[in-house]
């Protein structure tokens, strides 16, 4: 066994045996899950307070008290209610492609566990302002819940040219108390008996109006090369494009960012305890670092394997892997490989060329700002994935392998040739970079007492 | 001659612009002793490093075992100046983990590190943590480190500083056992009178330069003081009253007095005349002990222009 394959050994087994590695590493999964069933569970149990009193609707015409009571029946909010949950319910089949949803996935109630409503609307056409100061003291000794003075303009059928906020408005009077959940029903309703109203005036049914006035859904199908036909969803289409990408860059960039991570700390801590001389008369230092570099390697791809399989079998769990495509899993691997790489050798020289880890995070800023580039410009890009920032980013280091996981996790197919381009400049610029990183650790692992600024890394890297 | 185990030949290194070692030539025979000396800051660590092949020399050669150490780092057992070990590591599983970098195969490595920690009084420390050790067994734990897998040649950093003296002897010994079994050793040290008794060389430089480079026996001819210390029990031993003596001292404590003799003198006829004509307690041939020759040519060195040309004439020796 090479003295490389010794050395990777030791690292692997000392970051990956110790339980604060198995704690973190199975710990963090863990509390996600634990997060999201504690918010469902406090959803599923949240009850607001019910909503019970009167409301004063002002309305000299009258017209707006009787659509208000159809809007306030009890039957008909909870009518609207099982119609909400039921979108929910069809977009959670629409995402598992017809097949039956989870149990949970339907009892997601998503803020509609409003309490019981039953509230009475008291008319008033007098909207004299002794009536609406008289209405006021009774709102202020908790005698009504709401007062709705409605305008004559607003009922009028508005016109499209007027921008909307100068368009007629009605007022809505609360109490101090009203909470905000309770406050917005009260507008919504509200606004919802004013549309009725001003359909009536139009003879139109009002359901019927506002039936036809949703758009339909459309039954997109996309052609295939070979003819074939693909059923496509708006909603799949948006976590596709968006979504999938992501979350394989973030698995890359957490993969990489961990395991690196623990190799600059092994490096500093090796510095710190002198043990460096000891290692550098079995080893040379590039074999150590190369021993190093590979240790780590596996730790990240151990990492990056753990989160995968959940995530793939959630995905599973949820009849949901047709959301990505698996040969995407194998470019997953050559760019974990590649990004690794430029990220480990950036913390390998760091860490050799430093005694703390305050030292090394200066030295590190200006390199992971480039390297942050795909989390901050992960929006444009997986947007636009073949656009002219996707693109550019392709092609600089360390930002190329979560640019281009981006890019081709994004639906739409990065041209061809760019990907065995980006992975052979990818690799070209990883042996540029452990080779420089190689220069600056011979160097660095014995230097001790002040760190070395910028400047004196590349001048390390004359040294012979 | 056998082939040296090292040969420097002119190796010069700097850092920035201290110059840390310069034209440095240097022959370690094989199978010889070697004590390396000289004050803080001399180049000591440098040297060795760039023996070790750790650091490179920016003129000059360097050769190890007939190559350079990093060819033959497995036949090189190095204990550093600085000690060093993993602190949550086991000592048992640390000193396989080297045993396994120099080259040892799997198989009986466990053993051997049993072995050697028996020898050096460390018995049943393989199962704790290096950093539950204390300072002394931590660089006891690095002396097995370096000679686990029986190198032939031995560089040892300073290995008796911060070791009691039960411990030192206990190195020293171990140091002259594996002379005897015929490995080539060279070892840097600041406690003089332990090179002094064991060594069969001795190298001292300063500043990078080499002042001294000789066997013992080399050193107390070269530096004999040409005088005779003598405890008169009639009195004091006058000049005047023997041939060949240029000038009595009396010694800062008891009642020695230090004769100087004329440099064309026989000691042992001016013992003999002495001895006729006192009764004396003792008498002796002086001989400078290695430390006031360190001290006498490093004192030189760091005094003037002057210290150069004492350079020169002893390093002709």
């Amino acid at each position: 066994m090479s003295k490389v394959v010794i050395i990777a050994w030791r690292e692997f087994k000392q970051t990956v045996f110790r339980k604060i590695f198995l704690l973190a590493i199975v710990g963090i999964p863990v509390l996600i899950v634990a997060v999201m069933v504690l918010m469902v569970a406090v959803m599923e149990g949240h009850q607001e307070p019910p909503l019970e009193g009167t409301i004063a609707v002002v309305d000299p015409s009258g017209e707006t008290i009787e659509a208000a009571r159809v809007e306030f029946n009890s039957a008909r909010i909870g009518r609207d209610e099982q119609q909400q949950r039921q979108q929910i319910q069809d977009l959670a089949e629409e995402l598992t492609g017809g097949s039956t949803p989870p149990a949970s996935a339907s009892k997601f109630k998503m803020g509609f566990g409003r309490g019981d409503v039953n509230v009475t609307i008291e008319g008033v056409t007098d909207a004299s302002d002794s009536m609406i100061e008289a209405l006021r003291g009774r709102l202020l000794s908790d005698d009504l819940l709401a007062i709705a003075v409605i305008p004559a303009d607003v009922l009028e059928t508005p016109n499209p040219s007027v921008r909307e906020r100068d368009r007629p408005e009605f007022d809505l009077f609360v109490g101090e108390e009203l909470d905000a959940d309770h406050t917005g029903f009260i507008e919504r309703r509200i606004g919802e008996a004013i549309v009725r109203v001003r359909a009536e005036r139009a003879d139109l049914d009002p359901d019927t109006a506002m039936a036809m006035l949703r758009r339909p859904r459309s039954s997109t199908r996309r052609l295939l090369a070979g003819g074939e036909e693909v059923q496509e969803s708006a909603t799949l289409r948006k976590i596709r494009a968006q979504m999938i990408p992501m979350a394989f860059m973030m698995l890359l960039w957490i993969a990489v960012m961990t395991s690196s991570q623990h190799l600059m700390m092994s490096t500093i801590e090796e510095k710190s305890n002198r043990v460096m001389e000891v290692l550098l008369s079995a080893v040379s230092p590039f074999q150590l670092m190369a021993g190093k570099i590979l240790g780590h390697g596996f730790v990240g791809l151990l990492i990056m394997v753990i989160y995968s399989g959940l995530a793939i079998t959630s995905l599973v769990s949820f009849a949901l892997l047709n959301l990505i495509n698996l040969a995407d899993l194998v470019y997953l691997v050559i760019y974990f490989f590649m990004a690794f790489f430029m990220i480990a050798s950036i913390m390998a020289g760091v860490g050799s060329a430093v005694t703390d880890i305050r030292e090394a995070n200066t030295l590190i800023m200006p390199v992971m700002l480039i390297a942050m580039i795909p989390l901050i410009l992960w929006m444009p890009i997986s947007q636009d994935p073949n656009g002219g920032i996707g693109t550019a980013f392709s092609y600089i280091p360390p930002a190329i392998p979560f640019v281009m996981i981006l890019r081709i996790a994004a639906d739409e197919p990065v041209p061809v040739w760019q990907i065995p381009a980006t992975i052979a400049w990818g690799y070209v610029c990883v042996v540029g970079m452990v080779w420089t990183a190689a220069k600056i650790f011979r160097v660095g692992v014995l230097m001790y007492g002040k760190p070395p600024s910028p400047w004196q890394l590349l001048k390390w890297l004359r040294y012979s | 001659m056998a082939r040296p185990a090292i040969q420097l030949c002119s190796a010069s290194k700097s850092f920035g612009t201290t110059r840390a070692v310069r034209d440095l030539d240097l022959v370690v025979p094989t199978g010889s002793l070697c004590g390396f000396l000289g004050p803080n800051g001399a180049g000591k660590t440098t040297t060795l490093r760039m023996i070790m092949s750790i650091i490179y020399p920016d003129s000059g050669s360097v050769g190890v075992l007939g190559g350079n150490a990093l060819q033959s780092k497995d036949r090189i057992g190095y204990l550093p100046e600085e000690r060093g070990l993993y602190r949550k590591m086991r000592v048992g599983e640390f000193l396989q983990y080297i045993g396994r970098l120099k080259g040892m195969p799997r198989r009986g490595l466990a053993a051997d590190v049993r072995g050697w920690l028996g020898r050096l009084a460390l018995p049943g420390v393989e199962r704790k943590k290096c950093e539950e050790l204390s300072k002394g067994m931590q660089q006891k734990v690095q002396f097995v480190a370096a000679i686990l897998h029986d190198p032939e040649l031995l560089i040892l950093d300073e290995p008796f500083s911060g070791l009691d003296p039960v411990n030192t002897e206990l190195l020293n010994r171990l140091i002259r056992e594996l002379n005897d079994q015929g490995k080539t050793i060279i070892f840097s040290t600041h406690i003089l009178h332990q090179a002094e008794q064991i060594c069969d060389r001795i190298f001292l430089i300063n500043h990078g330069v080499k002042l001294l480079d000789a066997s013992l026996q080399e050193i107390h001819h070269r530096f004999d003081p040409h005088t005779i210390v003598a405890d008169p029990l009639d009195g004091r031993i006058e000049a005047d009253g023997i041939e060949g003596l240029q000038s009595v001292r009396r010694m800062r404590e008891g009642s020695a007095q230090e004769l100087e003799l004329r440099p064309d003198a026989n000691p042992q006829t001016v013992m003999k005349r002495v001895l006729e004509r006192h009764r004396v307690r003792s008498i002796e041939l002086r001989r400078l002990s290695l430390e006031e020759v360190f001290i006498q040519l490093v004192g030189q060195d760091q005094g003037a222009e002057a210290a150069a040309q004492a350079r020169e004439d002893l390093t002709r020796v």
